[in-house]
């Protein structure tokens, strides 16, 4: 167990005065049960509810071979039945006393969380640990969840003009390891699972070696640890090894460039991707400072240029998709009426070459520290915004305090560190360059 | 002397039959111990002398305060052909004042590290600021900045214009966008609140410059002030920097004296569940979007004591919608996606309006099963009309608003819009303290009653590629009329909604 007490005191100079912003560290325990399962806890009696997540350390990157998409199905089949739960009854645990419950499927992990009147808090940890434990699978609910994720499919990436540009960027991006088959998949692929995945995939990672379990909200801390014990602890860890990937992503030699089309896309838009560091660099700090001095609002680089003076976009934005293994670093844009993907392009490196030359200016750093520190008080209002700052820390740093140290690191970025960043990982022959548009059918 | 007073009041959650759905099960999960407290701060209210009114919710808990400005005028005041003059008009004050450019606006709040939003909803328009407690009165400068000298220039709204034109461009190539841009004339009899390419292309300056001097004026918004600041510097900051606001001219009417002209049809007794299906044939669009709609008669709020109050509609509509397409366990969503794996999701809403509300169903679903889907919707409505909800189905659905409610009230985002909902119908905000009781007092009946009242006779509009579904919906239809227009021949200035 750890107690950090410290107060962050972050000071921010703006516009010749001194502003401070106070970030409260969070207090938070953690301990670790016999059987391996991690767990942080947070007391905040602030509202009588509670933000309970389960992570898993598994995601789409660990989806079967040619079975794209099956981790996020499989995050679906959790809601249905187990020993002692009856389908959907995650539902009533939640929902009908009050509650929310969710999961998300992500690259690299998997999170499942409810958010309930305190009062329920001793029932939904019973109900986690039996899903861990205990999870069935039917034949029937696997078939007709299968129809519900490819509706997913469909709404999320066939029926937005760009959803199928986002895809590419992924999927155009990597040439070898899995984060090229994306999280949702594909119809057919989704089509090739089995219920004998289902519960292969179940006992190869759903285990408490392989979790965290991470409480906000009003707990009684001794009476949190004894149900914790009392439910998790008799989850037993299996003596199987849990498979990691090995895969590497070749680094890139030379500039690729693709053309794709769909149907029902108005604008044309253009991706520019470069392969970023693994999540727990030290240069992500100096990252967010370039992304929000680049594109954070419209007093922005990107905007301003782009959207704002040349008009030729109607949003223009850099992007840090953060992954573990190594995440993309990338600019895009959408075109406005009369624009091309080749403008947007000429624009877009225009703007990298200038903060490679010439660096950012000291105005540009404090405003950027102003706008993410601000954001992270923002970020961690209420229960359950403080245990998914928990669990990205958890997902990505790999350490809990993370979600407290991220902030000074932050505090510590310099206009030095931002030109170093920007001229080690974007060069003229690293990027893959994707231009997207309609396909020449409807428009 | 100012300290916030806590009203408290407990929210009652019910245990619920836990057991009786776990019958099979070896082992029983551990019931709930007793419930804790939900407290809502209280809200402190006051005027300036010019008719500003003030309102303050204090909680000291995050460093965070969120101002919101709010004029009683919105997409309801707009004329048709003006469509999206209240959303430009609104969108306009954060894009130059008499000292700062838009650029030095957004530089200026992002220094701050604050956030900023400005738009128009129905019946209403607002700015909202959400900056560090220890920002407020750097925030409150700006703002007053926005609302008091704004200067409409001509390039910004040039921009905006085609900013907005690009978006709609791209909205109307998505089923859910279109299905609810035409059920807004087709079946509400309205305009679309974001506007039309038809309308923003009419839009000048001058209309702009009009509909802001007529509308946002002291007298007519609300200060809204949620977190972290307490009622006396709220007061003091808004005196500094809103009084010199001016007033509405003696001879506007009050919004309130139109409302007796808005004439709602008064449908015969409505035999037919639906009366008609308007398809919008869009080629190779990845699903469909199913919708039924009616314009209802329920209202918003009574005069039950001097001040309005919300209605019994209002909390019996909220309980029906909830049972229906509220939330994951709905009916809705049971039937459509749970059940039949048709959809990832579906749903229903009343967007409660002055005078009547409007309901409407909303699913995506692949093109193939359009027309199953319009049945299945179809057929929840009847059931609604016919049997009244069960005690172990009406009390976890009330379970899911009072929950949503509380958790909503957890930042300061949710405590200013939930001030701001009640304030854009001018109604008291001490409904916050009884929302939760009124709503648990509905009984089934009155939700069964409801819906055989207001819920049929509406029509249906399912977007998506129609040769696909074409011969289906004929089938499974036959004794609708069906109508079609292709998506690129839209025009929602015109009663045939064709070009």
């Amino acid at each position: 167990m750890r107690i950090i007490s410290v107060l962050i005191l972050v000071t921010a100079f703006a516009a010749g005065s001194i502003a401070q912003i106070r970030v409260k560290p969070l207090d938070i325990k953690q301990r670790t049960l016999a059987n391996g399962l991690k767990v942080v806890s947070l007391r905040d009696n602030t509202s009588p509810t509670v933000a309970i997540h389960v992570w898993y350390n598994v995601g789409g990157k660990n989806d079967p071979q040619g079975k794209s998409g099956f981790a996020h199905m499989f995050e679906h089949m959790m809601f249905k039945s187990t020993k002692n739960m009856p389908n959907e009854m995650m539902d009533r645990l939640t929902e009908d006393v009050g509650g929310y419950n969710n999961a998300s499927t992500w690259d690299d992990f998997t999170n499942y969380y409810e958010i309930v009147p305190s009062n329920y808090l001793e029932t939904l940890l019973w109900a986690e640990a039996e899903r861990m434990a205990n999870l069935n699978v039917d034949e029937t609910n696997f078939s007709s969840e299968r129809k519900v994720v490819q509706e997913e499919f469909r709404q999320s990436v066939l029926n937005q003009p760009y959803g199928r540009f986002y895809e590419y960027i992924g999927s155009l991006s990597y040439t070898k390891f899995p984060y090229k088959n994306g999280v949702i998949g594909n119809l057919e692929q989704l089509d090739a699972a089995t219920s004998e995945d289902v519960r292969a995939f179940h006992s190869l990672f759903y285990r408490p070696d392989n979790a965290y379990l991470i409480v906000v909200g009003d707990i009684d801390q001794a009476q949190f640890d004894a149900w914790t014990d009392k439910y998790f602890g008799k989850v037993p860890r299996p003596t199987t090894v849990i498979p990691r990937i090995t895969e590497v992503e070749p680094a890139r030699t030379k500039e690729m460039r693709y053309l794709k089309t769909a149907p029902n896309v108005p604008f044309p838009a253009v991706a520019i991707t470069y392969l970023g560091p693994r999540s727990d660099s030290s240069d992500l700090p100096a990252l967010r400072i370039a992304d929000a001095i680049l594109s954070g609002g419209e007093s922005s680089r990107l905007y301003q240029s782009l959207v704002y003076k040349q008009q030729i976009a109607q949003e223009a934005s850099f992007n840090i998709d953060n992954k573990v293994d190594g995440g993309l670093l990338f600019f895009s844009a959408i075109a406005s009426e009369g624009h091309t993907s080749e403008e947007l392009e000429r624009s877009l490196l225009a703007e990298l070459k200038l903060i490679q030359d010439s660096g950012v200016t000291a105005n540009e750093i404090a405003k950027a520290k102003n706008q993410l520190i601000a954001s992270a008080v923002r970020g961690r209002e209420d229960n359950d915004s403080k245990a998914i700052a928990i669990e990205r820390a958890i997902a990505y740093q790999h350490y809990p305090n993370a979600v407290n140290t991220n902030i000074q690191a932050i505090q510590a970025v310099t206009a030095d560190d931002v030109l170093r960043v920007m001229k080690k990982y974007f060069s003229d022959n690293n990027r893959v360059v994707i231009y997207y548009t309609n396909d020449g059918g409807v428009k | 002397m100012n300290k916030s007073i806590f009203k408290t009041f407990v929210l009652a959650i019910l245990v619920l039959a836990i057991y009786s759905l776990t019958a099979f099960s070896q082992e029983q999960p551990p019931a709930p111990s007793a419930p804790h407290t939900v407290r809502v701060p209280a809200v402190i209210e006051s005027r300036l002398p010019n008719g500003l009114k003030v309102a303050v919710i204090s909680r000291t808990t995050t460093p965070l305060v969120t101002i919101t400005m709010l004029m009683d005028s919105g997409a309801d005041s707009e004329d048709a052909s003006q469509a999206g003059i209240a959303d430009m008009t609104a969108t306009l004050l954060t894009k130059g004042t008499k000292t700062r450019t838009a650029t030095q606006i957004a530089e200026d709040v992002a220094f701050l590290g604050g956030s900023i939003s400005s738009g128009a909803g129905w019946n209403s328009s607002s700015v909202s600021i959400t900056v560090t407690s220890d920002k407020v009165p750097q925030a409150m400068a700006i703002l007053s900045d926005l609302i008091l000298n704004p200067v409409f220039d001509q390039k910004e709204i040039d921009l905006l214009r085609s900013q907005t034109t690009d978006g709609l461009a791209y909205n109307l190539k998505q089923p859910s966008f279109l299905a609810n841009y035409v059920a807004s004339k087709y079946i509400f009899n309205e305009h679309p609140a974001g506007g039309t390419p038809e309308s923003i292309a009419k839009i000048d300056r001058q209309a702009i410059l009009d509909f802001y001097q007529d509308r946002f004026l002291a007298d007519r918004a609300t200060l809204l002030f949620a977190g972290d600041i307490t009622s006396a510097s709220a007061k003091t900051l808004s005196a500094q920097h809103f009084a010199k606001w001016k007033r509405s001219k003696p001879i506007t009417m009050p919004k309130l004296q139109m409302l007796g002209k808005i004439v709602i049809e008064k449908k015969s007794d409505p035999i037919l569940p639906a009366t008609d299906i308007l398809v919008i044939d869009l080629p190779r669009s990845g699903q469909a979007a199913v919708s039924y709609g009616n314009r209802t008669d329920a209202e918003r709020f009574t005069y039950l004591t001097k001040r309005r109050s919300s209605s019994s509609d209002y909390y019996v509509g909220s309980v029906l919608n909830s049972i229906l397409g509220g939330g994951y366990s709905s009916r809705l969503n049971y039937e459509i996606r749970i059940k039949r794996g048709l959809s990832y999701g579906a749903g229903s809403s009343i967007n409660w309006r002055v005078p009547k509300a409007n309901f409407i169903t909303r699913t995506l679903t692949k093109n193939e099963s359009a027309g199953e889907v319009a049945e299945l919707v179809i057929a929840e409505l009847i059931k609604l009309t016919k049997e009244s909800a069960q005690q172990d189905e009406a009390v976890p659905r009330k379970s899911v608003l009072t929950g949503d409610f509380s958790r909503d009230l957890e930042t300061t985002g949710g405590l200013s819009n939930a001030l701001a909902e009640l304030y854009s119908f001018d109604l008291s905000p001490s409904e916050l303290n009884t929302y939760i009781n009124k709503i648990n007092a509905v009984t089934g009946d009155q939700v069964k009653m409801f819906a055989a009242k207001h819920l049929l006779g509406g029509k249906i509009v399912i977007v998506g590629d129609y040769s696909i579904f074409k011969d289906d919906l004929a089938k499974r239809f036959p004794n609708m009329p069906i109508k079609v227009i292709e998506a690129d021949a839209l025009d929602l200035s015109r009663d045939s909604l064709q070009k």
